[in-house]
Formats: C-alpha cells, sequence, structure tokens
C-alpha cells in the first residue's frame, strides 16, 4: 500500500477529483537513477532540475511496470540527432511520472513510475501534417537486463548473519544502491545457517530473489523506483476495502486456459553434515614376529594409505597369534586411538624375559659345579653338572623356540559426512500421481523442514490464488500497488498482481486490476 | 499454456545431471556378448521410492567403484532414461516432507502430512538380537546394514548374498 497524504486521501474520498499529472526527465549524464530513487523529491538540491515534458506529453499507458506516451514535439527539442534537449529523452533517461490533483500542491503529489528510456525513442514527422510525434517508453528498473544477466560471486558471510544484512550488500555492491532506496527490512529475520555462505554466479536479481524467496517475499521495484517486496504470505490483513460497488466499473472473471501448479517442491541443503556409514569391512592389516628378545610390540594400523580415511567401531582379528607356538608367552590387544588409526599392541610376558634371564645366568653358573667322579682307580665320571646345565639349556631354548608370528586385520565401519539434501513438498489432497503439476524451488538459503515446509504451503496456495484469475476496473486509488490485497463487498478478497490505467487529460481515470482470488485458511 | 512454462519443462526435461545414493554392493552388469562393466543400484530419493537398477560407473572412476553403500553419488544422463555414475558427491538425498493441502472454494487446509527418508546403517549390537523377533542373537551377522524409514521403522535388511 502506497502511502499517500492526507489531503491527497480526503480529495480521493470526496470523489471530486481533478486528476492531473506531470511528466519529469533527467539526463543520464548529469545524474543517475539511484540518486533520483535516493532524492526525497523531484525538486531537491541533491539531483539537477529535471525537464518538465508534461507540455509535450499526451496519451499516457501506465501500467505497474512501465509507462508510455506520445510526445508532440513541433520545435525538434527532442530529435534524437538534432534536437537541443535529446539527452533526457536519450538512451538511460531517467523519466518519472507524478499523479495527483490540480487543487493539491505537487507535493502532495505521489509519484508513480520511475523508469528510464532502454535503446532509443521513436521519432516521426509526418509529411501530409507536418507533425512531429515520438513514442516514448519508460522501463522500470526491474527491466533492466544488467541485474538479470551479469553473474556474480558475493563475499562471503558467516553463520548467523541474517539474510537481510546479505541483501543490502548485494544490492550496494553489485546494483549501485543505496539504503534509501531500500524498502525492505534491513532484518528479515532468517539467518545463514551453513558455516560459510556466498552467492556465486547468479545474477543480482536471482540472488535478491532466492534470499527474499526465504521469507515467501517476491523482489520489486515501486513507482519511486525503490525496491520493496510483495509477501506471498496472503494471511494478512486488507489493505484496502470496497464499501459497496460504486466505485467499481466492471469486474470480470478471466478465461484461464493453463494448467495450474497443483505440487511445489521446495528442495534444501541441511546446514549440519551428517555421518554416512559405510559397509563393516577390514581396514586395515598388521603382522609382527616377537619373541623373549621384546617387551612390547605397537604396530600402528591406520584406515588409508593417505591417512585420511575415518572409521568407528573398530576391532581386531587375530588371522595367526604369536601363541600359536609351543607356550603361550604373549598378550594380543587392540585400541582405537583416534578416528583415524588404531594401534595393535603385543606385550609379551615379563617371566619370559627374567625365564631366559635366569636361564642363562643358571647355565653360565653351573657350569661350575665340578663332576662326580664313581669309583677308587677306575671309574666314571658323573657329568652332574653338565645334567644340570643342559636342564637350563633346554628351558632356555623353549623361550628362544617360542618366538612366534601374528597376522591381524581390523575391521570397523569406515564413515564420513556429507550433505543431506531435504525436501518439503506441499500438494493438492487427492492427486493423482499422473495428474502432478509441479514446480521445483531450490534454495540453500533455508535452515530447516519448518522454514521449507512454510514456502512450499505459500507458494503452493499463491499458485492456486495465481490459476483464479480475477479483473476489476476501478475509479483510479493511486495509493494501491502490487501485492495488496482488496476486499469486494460481497466478501471476496482480490490479490493485486498488476495494475494499468490510461491518463488523457480532463478525465476521470479508472484503474484496471488484474488480479486473483485469494485463498484463506 | 505460456511459452516461458513450457521452455521451463523443456529445461527440467534437458536434467543431465542427478545424485543419488548406493544402495547394495557393486556389481557386473553384462551385455548379450558377455562384456561387462561395473554397476551398481541407486536411489535417487525425493519422495522417488523405486530405485535405479544397476546403474553403470563411467570410466575413470576407480573411486566409484571402491565407494560404499550409503555414499553420494553424482550422475550423468546418457540417454533419454539411462544414467552413468560419474563420480562421488558430497550431498545425499535425504527427508521428504509432504504435505497434503486441500483447497475447497476460497478456503486451504493442510489435512494431512508425512515424513519419508531412507536411512541405510550398520544394525547396532541391540538391534541384532531383536530386529527378527523371536531369532535373538547369532542370525544376522555383526556389521549388517539395514534399511529404515524415517520414524525408525525397519523397511529391509541388506545382507550380502
Amino acid at each position: 500500500m502506497r502511502q499517500i497524504s492526507a489531503t491527497l486521501q480526503a480529495v480521493l474520498d470526496s470523489r471530486r477529483r481533478r486528476p492531473s499529472f506531470k511528466v519529469y526527465a533527467w539526463d543520464p549524464a548529469t545524474v543517475t537513477i539511484s540518486q533520483i530513487a535516493s532524492s526525497p523529491s523531484n525538486i531537491h538540491s541533491s539531483i539537477p532540475m529535471p525537464m518538465d515534458l508534461t507540455p509535450y506529453v499526451s496519451e499516457v499507458a501506465w501500467t505497474d511496470k512501465q509507462f508510455s506516451f506520445t510526445m508532440v514535439d513541433p520545435r525538434n527539442l527532442f530529435h534524437p540527432d538534432t534536437g537541443a534537449y535529446r539527452n533526457y529523452l536519450g538512451d538511460q533517461a531517467i523519466l518519472r511520472l507524478v499523479e495527483g490533483d490540480e487543487t493539491l500542491p505537487e507535493s502532495d503529489w505521489i509519484t508513480t513510475s520511475t523508469g528510464q528510456v532502454h535503446g532509443q525513442v521513436g521519432w516521426k514527422k509526418a509529411r501530409h501534417s507536418g507533425q512531429i510525434t515520438a513514442k516514448i517508453t519508460a522501463f522500470g528498473r526491474a527491466e533492466t537486463q544488467a541485474f538479470k544477466r551479469r553473474k556474480i560471486t558475493s563475499q562471503q558471510y558467516s553463520v548467523g548473519t541474517d539474510l537481510g544484512i546479505a541483501l543490502y550488500d548485494i544490492c550496494q555492491s553489485f546494483l549501485g544502491m543505496t539504503p534509501a532506496e531500500m524498502r525492505i527490512p534491513f532484518v528479515l529475520g532468517r539467518q545463514f545457517r551453513h558455516r560459510t555462505n556466498q552467492l556465486s554466479q547468479v545474477s543480482p536479481w536471482e540472488g535478491i530473489s532466492s534470499l527474499l524467496e526465504v521469507v515467501c517475499y517476491l523482489p520489486y521495484f515501486d513507482g519511486e523506483g525503490k525496491l520493496t517486496y510483495v509477501n506471498k504470505s496472503l494471511q494478512r490483513a486488507l489493505d484496502r476495502v470496497l464499501a459497496d460497488y460504486v466505485p467499481c466499473v466492471e469486474l470480470e472473471v478471466p478465461e484461464n486456459t493453463q494448467d495450474g501448479i497443483n505440487k511445489i517442491k521446495v528442495i534444501f541443503l541441511d546446514a549440519s553434515l551428517s555421518r554416512v556409514d559405510g559397509k563393516n569391512q577390514k581396514l586395515g592389516t598388521a603382522s609382527v614376529t616377537t619373541g623373549f628378545f621384546s617387551r612390547k610390540e605397537t604396530l600402528h594400523c591406520w584406515w588409508s594409505d593417505d591417512r585420511k580415511q575415518r572409521a568407528s567401531g573398530t576391532n581386531m582379528q587375530i588371522l595367526k597369534s604369536c601363541n600359536a607356538g609351543l607356550i603361550s608367552f604373549c598378550t594380543e590387544g587392540y585400541s582405537q586411538i583416534d578416528d583415524y588409526h588404531g594401534d595393535v599392541l603385543i606385550r609379551v610376558s615379563i617371566w619370559v624375559a627374567i625365564l631366559a634371564t635366569v636361564m642363562l645366568l643358571g647355565y653360565l653358573i653351573l657350569a661350575i659345579i665340578p663332576d662326580f667322579w664313581v669309583g677308587m682307580f677306575f671309574g666314571i665320571t658323573i657329568s652332574f653338572g653338565r645334567l644340570i646345565q643342559a636342564l637350563f639349556m633346554v628351558g632356555f631354548l623353549v623361550i628362544m623356540m617360542s618366538l612366534g608370528s601374528g597376522q591381524y586385520e581390523i575391521w570397523g565401519t569406515p564413515y564420513d559426512y556429507a550433505y543431506l539434501e531435504k525436501m518439503s513438498i506441499a500438494m493438492e489432497d487427492g492427486l493423482d500421481y499422473w495428474l502432478e503439476n509441479e514446480k521445483e524451488i531450490k534454495n540453500d538459503f533455508i535452515g530447516d523442514h519448518d522454514q521449507a515446509d512454510t514456502i512450499a504451503v505459500t507458494e503452493l496456495v499463491w499458485e492456486k490464488s495465481l490459476s483464479k484469475p480475477r479483473r476489476i476496473i476501478i475509479e483510479d486509488d493511486p495509493s494501491l500497488e502490487v501485492g495488496d490485497i482488496i476486499g469486494i463487498p460481497d466478501g471476496r478478497k482480490i490479490l493485486i498482481a498488476g495494475l494499468s490505467k490510461k491518463i488523457r487529460r480532463g478525465e476521470v481515470l479508472s484503474l484496471t486490476v488484474e488480479g486473483c482470488k485469494v485463498m484463506t485458511p | 499454456m505460456s511459452i516461458r512454462k513450457i521452455i521451463d519443462w523443456a529445461v527440467q526435461d534437458q536434467k543431465t545431471d542427478m545424485k543419488g545414493k548406493i544402495v547394495g554392493d557393486f556389481h557386473q552388469l553384462q551385455d548379450n556378448a558377455g562384456n561387462w562393466v561395473w554397476a551398481c543400484d541407486v536411489e535417487i530419493g525425493g519422495g522417488e521410492t523405486t530405485n535405479l537398477r544397476s546403474v553403470p560407473i563411467a570410466a575413470n572412476n576407480l573411486d566409484v567403484i571402491y565407494a560404499e553403500q550409503g555414499k553420494g553419488v553424482s550422475m550423468s544422463r546418457i540417454g533419454s532414461a539411462k544414467w552413468t555414475i560419474t563420480g562421488l558427491s558430497k550431498v545425499i538425498t535425504n527427508t521428504v516432507h509432504t504435505m497434503l493441502v486441500s483447497f475447497k472454494d476460497d478456503i486451504w487446509e493442510i489435512t494431512g502430512s508425512v515424513m519419508v527418508g531412507n536411512v541405510i546403517r550398520p544394525i547396532t549390537y541391540g538391534e541384532l538380537g531383536t530386529l527378527i523377533a523371536g531369532s535373538g542373537y547369532g542370525v544376522l551377522p555383526y556389521g549388517a546394514q539395514a534399511k529404515f524409514d524415517y520414524y525408525g521403522n525397519l523397511i529391509d535388511l541388506m545382507l550380502e548374498n
């Protein structure tokens, strides 16, 4: 709903109007459209004085996206080649349409369109009549192709940053806009959920649209050339209520021959990485040969050659144990050290080393035990000491022979983290599979299912409403804007999707409202 | 029908890449002459219950062959209805929340909703003994995987042959 002054509203309410308009033009070489849109009024010290085209203008056709008019230029002032003021209608020339009432000062009038000439205006001199006319169209700012074709990459926005901050930043960095040109709240109430966020290789308009999509807003430029939005949520108060049919000229239900959208898919990327487990499998192998000469063997076992694979629930399977020999002389254990590797630990029992040492020392010491001689003059020598030594040697050899080779496998569940692509679907109840006519919305700024659900349902209701077009022709009401909801006397609600009117001097204007029926919960 | 809408559909029909999730072991896909390539079944998610069967792996993608069940893969279209796995993906399809909305005159109402989204994960130690009622431990091997729905209900056991 456009803000209008109380005095203008009083004139509108009185229905005694003397409509009037003015068309202003600025030379694009002296001022930018951004400066014009930022200026608090059309005649202001911050911008150059405009050229008043009104005396030359007739047959103004206005829509919410552009306005066009015919110019009669008997003195060739605006001739594209030779006119003294040709820059005021040259490529990118800035034009504004201001509407009001003759009875009111211009400060109470409102600017209903701000646009630019794209390319070259048409100019014609008729030989038979000698009349010089030009056909001029000023396109709204949203029609600027540079907004929609140029690809941009934004700076990075950290997690928790409000989407509105990014929106303002993009508008200032890539569209050359100032905060004064924006009528979108600085804080949208939705934050970035991902750790790093960047818009990459999208047009500025796509970027703005996708940021606003999260809050169910649709961007558009209003009559003053300021960036604002249409709220797609139709659960809101009426902007204008028609108490009776007096201001209505026509009420029409136009034909609609298109299949309506009946299914909305909203796809988004969950900000949290989710663990994806692989199959339980062999992650690594280890082998060792150990024995009395060692106290402990530690075998590091990584889950991949590049030491980057992560795994959980790991355990060791013994293919061949070190204790498979004569005696069990060691313990074989395993522990996971971190997500990337584990250690196979072979501990040789302490008694092995002690026993080996004792046996060896005993063998040496027992060498001093003398042999026993049996007999008087002749006899045999009993090598008693060697027998005892042999026992020690046997014990020592057994320990030596208890060398063991072990082979081990480490099994576990490898895992990685991945982004989850989630989806919310809103569709008509009772719809057969083959009748689905879907629309897909992909947006990585959506944080969770709740947000996506809201967008999906809002979009479905929006599309459903758009499939029920309505047209009303009413007395001109300059306060109405695209996105407003009008209540008509029978209780129905009409969403304004487009506005148009033809402006002629001395005529009371009729406003054509292209809209659709509002569906409410 | 607007030109814009028809163009949108045409663009959508020309979709040349898709993401999915491996849902089985790799196997050999043979032609009539006995030549074969590696292939696997892929779940494409997005509310689709039917898996793509025997999707071949594009050449020079050994990493994919060594990928396991549950890994995300990206696929490219090679025919009107044929796809090939061209690489690993950092994104896997997950839950889908479907809401049914009824429209009567000017009134709309959400009449139902359901959350779908399969999770393939190893069976926990507790589940090994309870997943198959009355069987106790020993029937399911440790490390076996199973497919569960969003609410944790068992859909399918994914045992190796």
